[in-house]
């Protein structure tokens, strides 16, 4: 895409994307794991098809695309989980081959079908076809449907169907995760076993790049909140900016966010160049999730105290920038896993 | 090909090469002339320490790069500046940014008269004169606009100076032909309206220089004193009480070339050396820090990289370009500790030739002091990007 086009989805998206707290609050306080109205017109708008090709209805567009409506998102303080069912869930149907699976694509683009991925556990096809496990899936509840990982094929099983319960936990921004429990389950395979591995591993790469992006949005509106309350807020007959401890702490936390905003920068360059191979998409995408997982912590921590008081209340919108924070870092790799593999993965390509 | 004021006109012209086939000509060059001894000195050489490598230059007309091909430079558009210095950097190769070229050439060209011109740059283009840079006083360090070197005209010769004071910091001055430097001209005006700028052989009677033994133990700064200094009113570049301006434009030069992360990559080859040496590479506590500093130099690379875009689509460099100097030379630092303390019980070895346990500490912790301590660039993004109130 070219650069005029990514402003003026930039331009939609924050638009789009603008901080609702009564509603995530609401959201967060009622029992219900999805606001399927605004998943409507998060469809509407055309981004669950974002990261579909064109040959299968979608709009193929690059992850230049994907980060800048990710970003928005995290901006807004938006809990839907568009990581875990508009780009990882999209681009694992997208996968597959038969017509039954891409009619599901088609379901799924629409916002009619929501789907989940499972990306750890252990879980085993029987010879029928059916499916016996426990897996886990980050980011979502709530699903109609599941992508389970069983040997290396993944198959899709309807949350409805027997032998499929799903057990719903609650994040710390109060959106879900769910633990997928499987006994003999009627499934769809998906993606057999030769690519299987494959396809979510990529998949995988290209949601750790997109929920870097949402992390750095994050970032961006804690990190203004606390401009904004430095520059007001008054103590000792001066505004609180004007003490240099605390100049100090916003340049510290602006820091963070130039590197978080840079490595994302890089990632996506990566990740839209189609020459990169499968292990320079790990890297950079380990790379930017190290950084942004880090940076939206840091920053929100600093947010806090800088706030004083005022951070701790419900009332105010920056807790529910922390408690996002505290959800989404730790998923498809903390800081920490995510250098780690990230040195791995470099060494790896020096040996 | 355009005949130049000073000296002979450059092989081609440099703008036109692709970014990357020009980069492989510098490349070239410095791999295939620059003196292996030299490479990663462990502190900055003297010029004449370098003689034959700076004539090699010379000849080739490559020792001003910035300054346009019509003053006998090589006229480099910014980005290729940029690889100009970062080939230098690849290679541990000193660049030759002497003040007379990178300081006091720029001044002239912008603030100077014919005449001062034609006097001070075609030396500085023969790598003839080596400037020393008089700005920081002992009451002026990181507040530079107090300071006090006062100049005077002398009553008796209206076309002299007589300058009394003392600068300090000053570094190589003991090796060092003359001096630019400010001097407070007016003690009655704003203290940033007083100053004005001054050039002066330092050999001048009345200049005293005197080195400075560093915590390192080398000698390149020096304090210079000045005593009566008879310095002719025609050194006077640009206005009287004019200096500060002078100064000010000069510091854009630098804000991206003290922000790169060459010398923190150079510290991780060093800490990841010494982790193989002594068997740490499958340490699980070294790799997680070795990962952490590892990533923060790829992210300040990754943040460069952008600066460097801007650069190229020809766009200005804010005040933000701070975060690359602060981020860098601090990371740096903490590469330097790491190795220290992966050194185990040989942490505390001096160097002796070549790179040593403590030759990244002793390189990092002054670059979060020059060119604007680190606490100054936080002040000032705080106000100019951040937009919060002065202090």
């Amino acid at each position: 895409m070219t650069d005029v086009t990514l402003d003026l989805l930039d331009d939609v998206a924050s638009a789009f994307a603008t901080r609702d707290a009564a509603r995530v609050r609401n959201l967060r306080d009622s029992e219900a794991h999805l606001d399927r109205e605004m998943w409507g017109r998060i469809a509407e708008v055309g981004w669950l098809s974002m990261v579909v090709p064109e040959e299968l209805d979608g709009a193929g567009l690059d992850m230049a695309a994907t980060v800048i409506v990710t970003r928005a998102l995290g901006r807004g303080a938006f809990p839907e989980p568009f990581v875990a069912a508009g780009v990882l869930a999209p681009m694992v149907l997208a996968a597959a081959e038969d017509d039954a699976c891409h009619e599901r694509l088609a379901a799924v683009m629409a916002g009619e079908l929501v789907v989940g991925v499972g990306s750890q556990g252990e879980v085993a096809a029987t010879a029928r076809g059916t499916l016996t496990g426990e897996s886990r899936c980050t980011g979502i509840a709530g699903a109609d449907a599941y992508v389970a990982g069983a040997g290396s094929g993944l198959y899709l099983v309807e949350a409805g169907a027997p032998g499929v319960s799903v057990i719903p936990q609650r994040l710390a921004d109060g959106s879900f995760t769910a633990r997928l429990e499987l006994t003999d389950a009627p499934a769809l395979l998906l993606v057999p076993d030769e690519r299987g591995g494959e396809v979510l591993a990529q998949a995988l790469d290209a949601a750790r790049v997109a929920l870097s992006g949402e992390l750095v949005g994050i970032a961006d509106t804690a990190l203004e909140l606390t401009l904004d309350h430095l520059r007001q807020r008054r103590q000792f007959g001066r505004p609180l900016g004007a003490f240099q401890a605390l100049q100090h702490r916003a340049v510290d936390m602006w820091v963070q966010r130039e590197l978080a905003s840079a490595a994302l920068q890089a990632a996506v360059r990566v990740h839209v160049d189609e020459r990169s191979s499968a292990r320079e998409r790990a890297i950079a995408a380990s790379s930017t999730k190290a950084r942004a997982a880090s940076a939206a912590t840091s920053v929100c921590n600093a947010a806090f105290q800088l706030h004083g008081a005022i951070g701790f209340t419900d009332e105010y919108d920056l807790g529910l920038y922390l408690n996002r924070a505290l959800a989404l870092a730790p998923w498809l790799g903390n800081a920490a896993e995510s250098r780690r593999r990230w040195l791995d993965l470099v060494e790896g390509s020096q040996s | 090909m355009i005949q130049p004021r000073y000296g002979e006109p450059q092989e081609r012209d440099w703008n036109l090469l692709p970014d990357e086939e020009f980069r492989a000509i510098v490349r070239e060059e410095i791999e295939h002339h620059y003196p292996s001894h030299l490479r990663y000195a462990p502190r900055r050489l003297l010029w004449s320490e370098q003689a034959e490598w700076i004539e090699r230059l010379r000849e080739r007309r490559w020792l001003a790069p910035g300054w346009p091909t019509e003053m006998g430079g090589m006229g480099l558009e910014p980005l290729k500046q940029i690889i100009f210095g970062e080939e230098h950097e690849r290679w541990g190769a000193a660049y030759y940014r002497e003040h007379g070229v990178v300081q006091v050439g720029p001044v002239l060209m912008r603030f100077g008269t014919r005449e001062q011109q034609d006097r001070w740059l075609p030396p500085t283009l023969r790598a003839e004169h080596h400037w020393a840079q008089g700005y920081s006083e002992p009451e002026a360090g990181s507040d530079l606009a107090s300071l006090r070197t006062r100049a005077r005209i002398d009553p008796a010769h209206s076309d002299e100076y007589v300058v009394t004071g003392q600068k300090i910091w000053t570094t190589l001055a003991h090796v060092a032909t003359h001096i630019y430097l400010l001097v407070r001209t007016d003690p009655d005006a704003r203290k940033q309206e007083g100053i004005s700028f001054l050039l002066s052989p330092i050999d001048a009677p009345g200049i005293t220089v005197r080195q400075i033994r560093d915590i390192a133990g080398h000698s390149e700064l020096c304090e210079v004193f000045f005593d009566d200094v008879r310095i002719p009113a025609e050194n006077l570049v640009g206005e009287e009480n004019h200096g500060w301006t002078i100064a000010k434009s000069l510091l854009g030069h630098e804000r991206i070339s003290v922000g790169s992360p060459g010398p923190a990559e150079y510290g991780l080859e060093l800490l990841r050396g010494l982790a193989r040496d002594r068997g740490l590479l499958r340490d699980p506590v070294f790799r997680d820090r070795y990962a952490r500093l590892a990533l923060d130099v790829t992210h300040i690379r990754d943040a460069y990289a952008r600066y460097k875009d801007l650069i190229a689509s020809g766009q200005e460099i804010g005040p933000d370009v701070s975060m690359l100097k602060i981020t860098s030379s601090e990371t740096f630092a903490e590469i330097a500790e790491a190795i220290i303390e992966f050194a185990g019980d040989e942490g505390g070895l001096a160097a002796a030739d070549g790179p040593g346990t403590l030759t990244a500490f002793y390189r990092a912790r002054p670059m979060m002091i020059y060119a604007g301590a680190n606490e100054i660039q936080r002040n000032i993004v705080a106000t100019a990007v951040l937009g919060l109130p002065r202090g």
